[in-house]
């Protein structure tokens, strides 16, 4: 009987060992963690999301998000996550992020999603990426507009960032890449295989919305590969189910999709985000790590919109009002 | 081949009278597991042909998106889930009770007292995983990996556990005989772990959510340990039972085990952490796991030279016994399973696999080439002797056997391989990103024809299983072998 008992006592201990090593005592270092903030008790991050930001999450969560996407940066000594930018996107493309993603980031969120594998880019910063204040109201009358009226101000597509298809001669579409969609107008190939200031000048046929705007995630949840040439090879599935297909009453409703070829409702319709499409925008719209923590040093020359040269000063990687970041890595 | 002549190909027997009060008792101990344990093995079955099917259906999508994407309850985001806990509490937990149950029977040689309340649990039990999957199709998924089921249906689960557990553990109170063999700790421990395991999960995720990242932290400690303590104990109990009864020899080294046993219980508890490499966290946890990971190699060469040495001699009985085959596939498998998972878990190379697809061949190396071939091995063998007919075709366990094999080898390679293409490119900045994704597709392709073979060598088991439970197995004293033995030249087994 004595066997039994120490076979008992081992197999509880081993396991309580575990059990406190991993979950309890971790809990009581990270488990209880406040907002950062400055003296002034202002400037504080993170903040709680919006109401409909917390339902994006459980969408996000629900519907499989996290298996493609991770929302944790890496450290640059372990990995090239704050090297890394986004594939479509103004040029300079946006980072992925300026610092490593730190326990702090993450004291609101539940789920929290952190992500295991990278089928899809990151998307812990993808908030940040959206189109500056200016950016997005010169914009938005491009998301209205009727097909092929050029957006105005469209920032200039990135080298390998072509608009459309029609660029098979350029160095963004790999041979092996699918056939474009059906129906989708072909491009005029000068201007869009040029990655010269001049092609934002230039009219954009498909009427594609700033990258990472609002319209943009819209149209890039219910067509992932109408977007760029750079999706072509996009694994991302569609998630049209988020949307209203439904006749034009009256006048067209102004969060009404602008889609093309295939993807174009016909005449007289109009295809609409249902309530939780919206709340998952709104979710990956609030994405945003650039907020500086104490604790993690943020890469030097941080910007908005980053990549620019390192030679900005360290300084500038703080947003007004928040305290300076650590000295410049190495 | 002569080896053959002097191999102990049946049970080994013990003669005359003796023997034949022994084979009674457990002919009776096995009839009172009888309807419990095939109830178990026909629902993992039915788990199994519907997450095969779900495998395929994700493999495919994963490379070719638009298929079938415009259905909500058919989008990638959520069959995956389904795909994955289908197979963990459908499929693979209800093989591990099914042969946990049996194998406690006979070990404690007391027979299986109020059978119809497992039968309850059983039932529980289903509708538990019905009522997950159908909450993750209908978008109610939590978000935690492999806890994806919501609350409500973990709380039927652990109804149904508790129903079917504690007559595992009243068995062990009645038990006869003073020893406790190896397979009981493992039983035993995984009995004692898993509902604790459970419950902390669940409370900490649900009813007491700790904060932030700590989430992430408890769910990758429930699912490693859920991999190691859960699954990977009752494959290693099922593995030290079936090895030496198939070859009719004692275990090579009682030591080794007891060493292996307790390293196993302290170190594959601590890991977990590592899969979340560099991440959010303090790096004391992190390298605390990695650090137990690779001391998990202790386990791994104490329980692999214990196998090895016990089959030293032996080893052409795989040609014949169809339990023994499948069984040292996944003994086998578990050591290329742990060096595996400490290769990934180094910091060095998680810097490339951490993201890649790398995680997923070794969590179905985990749980399929180690633990499901076990759980094959031992419904070959115990299969029998609860309808009392023999497995009908050896040339179906064959193609069985292989199609199982090739196709986790095939998946295994693929991922491996891909995830490492895949992340050396993402962690290369002068290449787009939809690069990277393009560069691992063609090995995406590559596991869409390994989860082919695996559907239908899941197909090929499920028929004979089928067979066998309608009783149209073959009656004959003697199990049917892959190969006819030499030996006993005069029997045929077509």
């Amino acid at each position: 009987m004595k066997g039994v008992v120490s076979l008992f006592i081992g197999l509880f201990g081993t396991f309580a060992f575990s059990w406190v090593g991993l979950t309890v005592i971790p809990n009581l270092q990270i488990g209880a963690l406040n907002p950062q903030m400055d003296e002034e008790q202002t400037d504080i991050y993170p903040a709680p999301k919006s109401g409909m930001a917390e339902r994006g999450r459980r969408i996000y969560a629900a519907n499989g998000c996290i298996y493609c996407h991770s929302q944790q940066i890496r450290p640059d000594y372990a990995s090239a996550d704050v090297d890394r930018v986004r594939d479509p996107g103004p040029s300079p493309r946006p980072k992925w992020a300026e610092r490593r993603s730190a326990p702090r980031d993450y004291i609101f969120d539940r789920p929290v999603v952190l992500g295991q594998e990278r089928m899809g880019p990151d998307v812990a910063n993808m908030g940040k990426a959206a189109p500056t204040e200016e950016e997005g109201s010169a914009a938005a009358p491009a998301a209205n507009a009727p097909p092929n009226s050029p957006p105005p101000a469209q920032s200039p597509p990135a080298n390998t960032t072509t608009p459309k298809s029609g660029t098979s001669g350029s160095p963004a579409a790999p041979a092996t890449s699918p056939a474009p969609p059906a129906g989708s107008p072909p491009a005029p190939p000068a201007a869009a295989a040029s990655p010269s200031p001049a092609a934002s000048a230039s009219p954009n046929p498909n009427g594609l919305p700033p990258a990472y705007s609002e319209a943009w995630h819209h149209r890039h949840l219910y067509s992932p590969r109408s977007m760029s040439a750079d999706n072509r090879d996009s694994t991302m599935p569609a998630y049209r189910f988020l949307y209203e297909k439904h006749p034009i009453s009256g006048e067209r409703s102004a969060d009404a999709l602008q889609l093309e070829g295939s993807d174009a409702p016909p005449p007289g319709w109009e295809v609409v985000p249902t309530y939780e499409a919206k709340c998952l925008v709104a979710y990956l719209m609030s994405l945003d790590q650039s907020h500086p923590l104490k604790e993690v040093k943020t890469a030097p020359g941080a910007a908005p919109l980053a990549g620019s040269p390192p030679a900005a000063p360290a300084g500038s990687a703080a947003p007004a009002g928040s305290p300076p970041p650590a000295p410049p890595k190495k | 081949m002569t080896p053959a002549a002097d191999i102990p190909l049946k049970e080994p027997t013990v003669s005359a009278a003796a023997g034949d009060a022994e084979q009674l008792e457990r002919a009776r101990i096995d009839a009172s597991t009888r309807v419990p344990v095939l109830m178990f093995y026909a629902s993992a079955m039915v788990w199994l042909l519907i997450g095969t099917l779900l495998a395929g259906f994700v493999s495919f999508k994963l490379h070719s998106p638009d298929w079938f994407s415009d259905v909500s309850f058919l989008t990638w985001g959520r069959l995956r889930p389904v795909h994955m806990n289908v197979m963990i509490y459908g499929w693979a937990s209800m093989a591990a009770m099914g042969t946990a149950i049996w194998l406690m029977a006979r070990l404690c040689r007391t027979t299986l007292r109020h059978p119809l309340l497992i039968v309850t649990g059983i039932w529980f039990w289903n509708i538990g995983v019905l009522i997950g999957v159908v909450g993750i199709l209908m978008g109610y998924s939590t978000g935690y990996d492999w806890l994806e089921f919501p609350p409500y249906a973990a709380l039927v689960l652990f109804v149904a556990y508790a129903l079917i557990i504690s007559w595992a553990v009243l068995m062990f109170r009645f038990r006869r005989g003073d020893q406790i063999y190896i397979t009981q700790w493992y039983l035993l421990g995984a009995f004692l772990w898993f509902p604790w395991l459970y419950a902390a999960a669940q409370a900490m995720l649900f009813v007491v959510p700790v904060q932030g990242v700590m989430q992430a932290a408890v769910g990758w400690w429930y699912a490693n340990n859920l991999l190691f303590l859960w699954f990977g104990a009752i494959g290693l109990g099922t593995a030290y039972y079936m090895i030496p009864k198939v070859i009719g020899r004692p275990v090579y080294s009682y030591h080794l085990a007891t060493i292996g046993f307790w390293t196993y219980a302290l170190f594959s508890s601590w890991t977990g952490m590592q899969r979340l490499v560099d991440g959010p966290f303090p790096a004391w946890m992190i390298t605390a796991s990695i650090a137990a990971t690779i001391l998990t190699i202790i386990p791994v060469a104490t329980v692999g030279l214990n196998h090895h040495m016990t089959m030293q001699g032996y080893f052409p009985v795989m040609r014949y016994s169809p339990t023994l085959r499948f069984t040292v596939f996944g003994a086998m498998s578990y050591t290329v399973f742990s060096i595996i998972g400490i290769l990934i878990s180094l910091r060095s190379t998680a810097r490339y696999l951490h993201f890649s697809q790398a995680s997923i061949a070794y969590s179905h190396i985990g749980l399929y080439a180690f633990f499901t071939m076990i759980m094959f091995g031992s419904m070959y063998y115990i299969v029998p002797r609860l309808v009392g007919r023999e497995w009908r075709y050896a040339t179906l366990i064959k193609l069985h056997f292989w199609a199982s094999a090739y196709g986790v080898g095939l998946m295994s390679l693929m991922l491996l391989v891909g995830g490492l293409v895949e992340g050396v490119d993402q962690n290369d900045t002068s290449m787009t990103f939809i690069e990277s994704v393009a560069s691992v597709l063609p090995y995406l392709r590559g596991r869409t024809v390994a989860a082919l073979l695996l559907t239908a060598s899941h197909f090929i088991f499920a028929f004979h299983f089928g067979l066998m439970l309608f009783g149209l197995g073959r009656t004959s004293t003697v199990p049917t072998f892959l190969n006819p033995v030499e030996a006993e030249g005069s029997e045929t087994h077509l």
